[in-house]
């Protein structure tokens, strides 16, 4: 997933701000997943939130001093977003490449098995030890099973971490902090529309 | 995975390009601190850190992409993707490998033979990872990625001077 470009970046314009208006871009990117990442079966977008929330991570690191408190604790709560989404992924990734051997070593152990019962009209159990990886597949299918019971958890962490991030205002806090600037004083900053930070039902 | 450094002196009012000169050297100083001891598949933490590095490298480099020369930004921009692209080729089934042995731990007999049988494939993966990194390393050397990228961090000072 390509990041959305951030025009009309100057060299020479202040930093705090520009990093403000980069930082505002990546977490619509994150949020914008949302209904969707919902559904268990969207893979790609679930990715691609994932990917989101990396960018998002990386930038405030960067910049997290120079924004308001709320900052630093969104790089902690974009970290567990990241995380579960990451872990999600691998489930993802490791079940049809388990799926994909387990359907390997059926077909070769039928391949076996038909050498060994040779021109015989029918095949008799007898010639199942020749199955060479007999003893594997119980292990796949149990594999299997629990990486897609683990999917199952995980998901549900996710939706209960998003449920958590939206419950304390994630957004709003975020979108607040990164218009404030600690260095100013308090009556700059309300010059400046800063007003008060929104409220954790925001 | 080790902790991002914090970025000296960076300050709100610093131009836009200043921190990125700034951001570009942390970072850089980052990636290669955490180059040594990457090829060794008995400490797989080394990959991650090393690969964690490249990220916040490349983001940096995208966040801060107008303070840059617009070839040069893309050829390190290259480089670097080439680099986190081995990094993962070899993270992947260290993460894999490592996930198969925590499962495998308390696992039934007569389930381990199908799970070494993965195992055994990641392991191979893992040789090609290694291989695929140890290509990308000495690509980064050739290439000289470290002098480009202090190259960039001047050229948006320069930038920052003449704006």
């Amino acid at each position: 997933m390509k990041a959305a470009a951030v025009k009309g970046l100057k060299p020479g314009d202040p930093l705090a701000d520009s990093l403000q208006r980069i930082v505002a871009v990546r977490l619509d990117e994150v949020c914008a997943f949302m209904p969707t990442a919902q559904d268990p079966g969207r893979v790609t977008e679930l990715h691609d939130m994932r990917i989101a929330a990396k960018r998002l991570r990386y930038v405030l690191e960067i910049c997290v001093d120079l924004f308001g408190p709320y900052a630093r604790e969104a790089v902690t709560r974009t970290k567990a977003l990241q995380d579960v989404l990451g872990e999600i992924h691998d489930c993802d990734v490791t079940l049809p490449q388990v799926a994909a051997l387990a359907a390997e070593a059926r077909a070769q152990d039928v391949e076996a098995v038909l050498e060994a019962a040779g021109g015989a009209d029918d095949l008799a159990p007898e010639v199942l030890p020749a199955a060479p990886h007999a003893p594997a597949h119980r292990g796949l299918a149990t594999m299997a099973v629990y990486l897609q019971a683990r999917r199952e958890l995980l998901f549900a962490r996710f939706q209960a971490l998003w449920l958590d991030l939206e419950r304390e205002g994630f957004r709003a806090r975020l979108q607040f902090a990164i218009g404030e600037r600690p260095s100013r004083s308090h009556d700059d900053d309300m010059d400046a529309g800063a007003g008060v930070e929104p409220s954790a039902d925001a | 995975m080790a902790k991002a450094r914090a970025i000296e002196s960076l300050h709100e009012e610093l131009p836009f390009a200043t921190g990125a000169a700034l951001t570009v050297r942390t970072r850089t100083d980052e990636l290669f601190a955490h180059a040594a001891g990457v090829l060794d598949t008995d400490d797989i933490e080394r990959v991650h850190d090393m690969r964690v590095a490249t990220r916040r490298l490349r983001a940096v480099l995208e966040v801060y992409a107008d303070c840059f020369p617009k070839d040069e930004h893309k050829a390190v921009l290259k480089t670097v993707k080439t680099l986190a692209d081995a990094l993962g080729a070899r993270r992947d089934p260290d993460v894999q490998l490592e996930d198969l042995q925590a499962f495998a731990k308390d696992l039934d007999d007569a389930d381990r033979a199908g799970v070494e049988l993965f195992a055994a494939r990641v392991r191979a993966e893992q040789r090609e990872g290694n291989a695929i990194l140890a290509e990308a390393l000495e690509a980064v050397e050739r290439a000289d990625l470290r002098g480009h990228l202090d190259a960039l961090a001047d050229a948006a000072e320069a930038a920052e001077a003449a704006a």
